[in-house]
């Protein structure tokens, strides 16, 4: 399988030479770097302007653009397969928050600190995301954070626990016919992880403490049961959010069915739309509920910049993640596709106000809670298996604390199998 | 009274000729064919997780079949997937007999029906999965409304997230999709069945039932086994259908081979656990198909009498 992808790969990067008239090193002596990403939308416009200006400001380098799929799962097998084949391009490579560990361990991706980047003006959370063996691999571009939407016209304030959410939502259903209370990502996938890591961070637990699995805690199993009891027992969750995306929740919300609802911020700025939502300007954003054992809780989510190990000119590109995540970036790339810098020094500039969505206090409020899934080489294998066992729970084909505690057996396996396992130590690059 | 030597070398060298043009045919049989299946078998005993490269790729014998036994999500997928090819090739075989019975009949319009009945096989199985799964979505699917109508829900179901009602659209999406194929494929049968046949069964008392068991079904069963063959080695291999509607939940509990073959392959990227399964799923589709072909070789010297 990998020696046809390398001769694809090859085939490819031939013709595609040929077909352009040029190599990789042009003749004039400028370098060439390349970025793979989205050419199209609102995106692609805003790339191709900022790259534009990079190229005007950095006359010896020329950034091409590759086109790459935008769906996540396709990128990363589409990025493995390259890089397990030791292509020197794409030079840069745009990471979802979850892959830096798993690239960095590979050894397929560069650690940035001999370029010394800015750390103190990041997010701290989104910097920690990036790390691995203590040295940062990638560099946060933009973020993004599960958040709590809740109705200005229900309630006076956001709830401050899961306690309070339950009982504002039970009373919106009986007093205002609203027919769900609560609604977030339930269906089988990456969002069901990020919705309970936000409750199980509520009560004070985690998946991961070092090399040992203890999501099947105490807390771990709190989290879950309380999950389950707004599914059931309390009615507020409606059971079809057991089949739902990030979609099928914004429908629900925006059409003023429910008093809350979880989601990323892009929704924010939909859902303001008063001719496609029945709840604009009736709505706001606050961190997750907590209890008193735990915080509340921001699932931390997200696009970085990384640099591609076997890259010929790692200095260039290193040059162009610089200037993509310089301020007058960010504030570009907030204001045409509403994403949330990490940059913790844009949130106090006005600027920001008027091209984000989301009043900036608010959405800094909830960064500052925004908490990494865990940090590891194998967390795509290990989210897997916990959405089946969670998705197993909520729709009781499994009890909660056998899932958590087949759930927690079944992850150990997979790290000390992957080497990462207790006791491992020097087992990675 | 030709000599013999030049006849032999002329047949000699036929043969030369032969072999040269079928060369090309050959060859790409071990390309396309062979080649990668023996790629599979060499993968599947070596450690290849293009996750975690930092294992390296060692010889690890049958530790991936072995890890495939012991997997229970594996002897689920195993059960999924034989109780998928059971109920809707049975399904397909019963509703596509009854269907076929019915076009081989003369009536106004024939034609019409045979081509109308080829719908559902030409819509993309991606396309179809889709269209059930509108259909059976739990706040604005037609089925829920429908069943509501009639008093057979009290509520609307949410269909998807039950194990046992997750398997519904699955299965009716299947048969909906391929008894037209099954029904076409017997209905030919039919046809090639001599009409005298039924008019000595007539002469000689046979009513209508004695008529299909001694005459039809009798005469049909070559062209049944080549339906079941096809049918079963399809069904076998289910993935697209159950990948769109239900990804294989709630949970696993519509996760059939071939999807958690696809995960450990192309999600976990798990080359050589991935081809283990892959090679015990070729096992077993392989034992099928012989099985098969005993039965209707048999059965075709059988009926040459």
């Amino acid at each position: 399988m990998h020696v046809r992808v390398r001769g694809l790969r090859e085939w490819a990067l031939l013709l595609l030479g040929a077909g352009a008239g040029c190599g990789r090193a042009a003749p004039t002596g400028l370098i060439e770097v390349t970025f793979p990403g989205s050419v199209v939308g609102a995106e692609g416009t805003v790339l191709r302007r900022q790259l534009g200006r990079f190229m005007a400001s950095h006359p010896g380098i020329r950034v091409v653009q590759r086109e790459t799929p935008d769906a996540a799962d396709q990128r990363h097998q589409l990025y493995v397969q390259w890089l397990n084949a030791g292509a020197s391009d794409p030079d840069i490579l745009q990471l979802d928050v979850v892959w830096t560990p798993e690239f960095a361990a590979a050894g397929w991706i560069l650690p940035l600190d001999r370029f010394s980047p800015d750390t103190a003006a990041f997010f701290p959370a989104t910097l920690a995301a990036n790390r691995w063996r203590d040295s940062l691999f990638a560099l946060p571009w933009f973020v993004d954070v599960g958040m709590l939407y809740w109705r200005t016209d229900l309630a006076a304030a956001p709830p401050a626990t899961f306690d309070q959410l339950d009982s504002i939502a039970q009373r919106a259903r009986a007093e205002r016919g609203l027919p769900y209370g609560l609604v977030w990502q339930g269906a089988r996938y990456e969002g069901l992880v990020t919705t309970f890591l936000e409750y199980l961070g509520g009560y004070g637990g985690r998946i991961l403490d070092g090399n040992r699995v203890v999501v099947g805690s105490g807390a771990g199993l709190a989290a879950l049961t309380k999950m389950e009891d707004e599914l059931y027992r309390l009615g507020i969750v409606p059971p079809a959010a057991l089949t739902w995306h990030e979609e099928e929740t914004r429908f629900a919300f925006q059409n003023g069915q429910a008093a809350f609802m979880r989601n990323w911020p892009y929704a924010y700025g939909l859902m303001q739309d008063s001719s496609s939502s029945a709840v604009a300007g009736r709505f706001a954003v606050a961190p997750m509920p907590a209890t008193a054992d735990g915080a509340p809780t921001a699932a931390l989510g997200g696009s970085q910049l990384a640099v591609n190990r076997n890259s010929e000119h790692p200095e260039a590109a290193w040059a162009v993640i610089d200037f993509l995540t310089e301020p007058e970036q960010m504030r570009e790339r907030a204001g045409v596709v509403g994403q949330f810098p990490t940059r913790v020094a844009l949130y106090d500039d006005p600027g920001l106000a008027a091209s984000l969505g989301i009043p900036p206090a608010e959405a800094r409020r909830v960064i500052e809670r925004a908490v990494p899934r865990p940090v590891t080489p194998v967390y795509t294998q290990l989210s897997e298996i916990l959405q089946i066992h969670l998705h197993r729970a909520l729709t009781r084909q499994e009890e909660p604390a056998d899932a958590l505690a087949a759930a927690q057996g079944e992850m150990q396996r997979l790290l000390d199998r992957a080497g990462l396992g207790a006791g491992a130590s020097g087992a990675t690059r | 009274m030709r000599p013999a030597e030049p006849a032999a070398g002329l047949e000699r060298e036929e043969a030369r000729v032969a072999w040269r043009l079928v060369l090309p045919a050959l060859g790409t049989i071990v390309l396309v064919a062979l080649f990668p299946l023996m790629w599979t078998l060499w993968e599947s005993v070596h450690l290849h997780d293009l996750r975690m490269p930092w294992l390296g790729r060692p010889f690890v014998g049958v530790d991936n079949y072995l890890e495939a036994l012991r997997d229970p999500r594996f002897w689920s997928a195993l059960a999924h997937t034989l109780l998928f090819t059971v109920t809707s090739v049975g399904l397909e075989l019963g509703l596509g007999l009854g269907l076929a019975l019915a076009m081989n009949r003369g009536f106004r319009g024939r034609g019409v029906v045979r081509a109308a009945v080829l719908i559902p096989w030409a819509i993309p199985t991606v396309v179809s999965a889709l269209l059930w799964r509108f259909m059976f979505d739990g706040q604005t699917g037609i089925a829920n409304a429908v069943l509501v109508n009639l008093g057979v829900l009290r509520a609307p179901h949410v269909w998807f997230i039950h194990a046992w009602s997750a398997w519904v659209p699955v299965i009716l999406a299947d048969v909906w999709k391929t008894t037209p194929f099954v029904a076409l494929l017997l209905l030919a049968g039919l046809q090639n069945i001599d009409p005298s046949l039924y008019e000595a069964a007539r002469i000689d008392g046979a009513g209508a039932w004695r008529q299909f068991r001694y005459v039809t079904l009798p005469l049909l069963a070559p062209a049944i086994l080549v339906a079941l063959i096809f049918r079963t080695l399809d069904a076998f291999r289910v993935f697209d259908l159950i990948y769109v509607l239900t990804g294989g939940g709630p949970g696993t509990s519509t996760e059939p081979l071939a999807l958690y073959t696809f995960n450990a392959l192309l999600q976990n990227l798990r080359f050589g656990y991935g081809s283990a399964l892959s090679v015990i799923v070729f096992g077993i589709t392989f034992a099928l198909a012989l099985l098969y072909i005993r039965l209707l070789g048999a059965d075709l010297v059988g009926g040459k009498r």
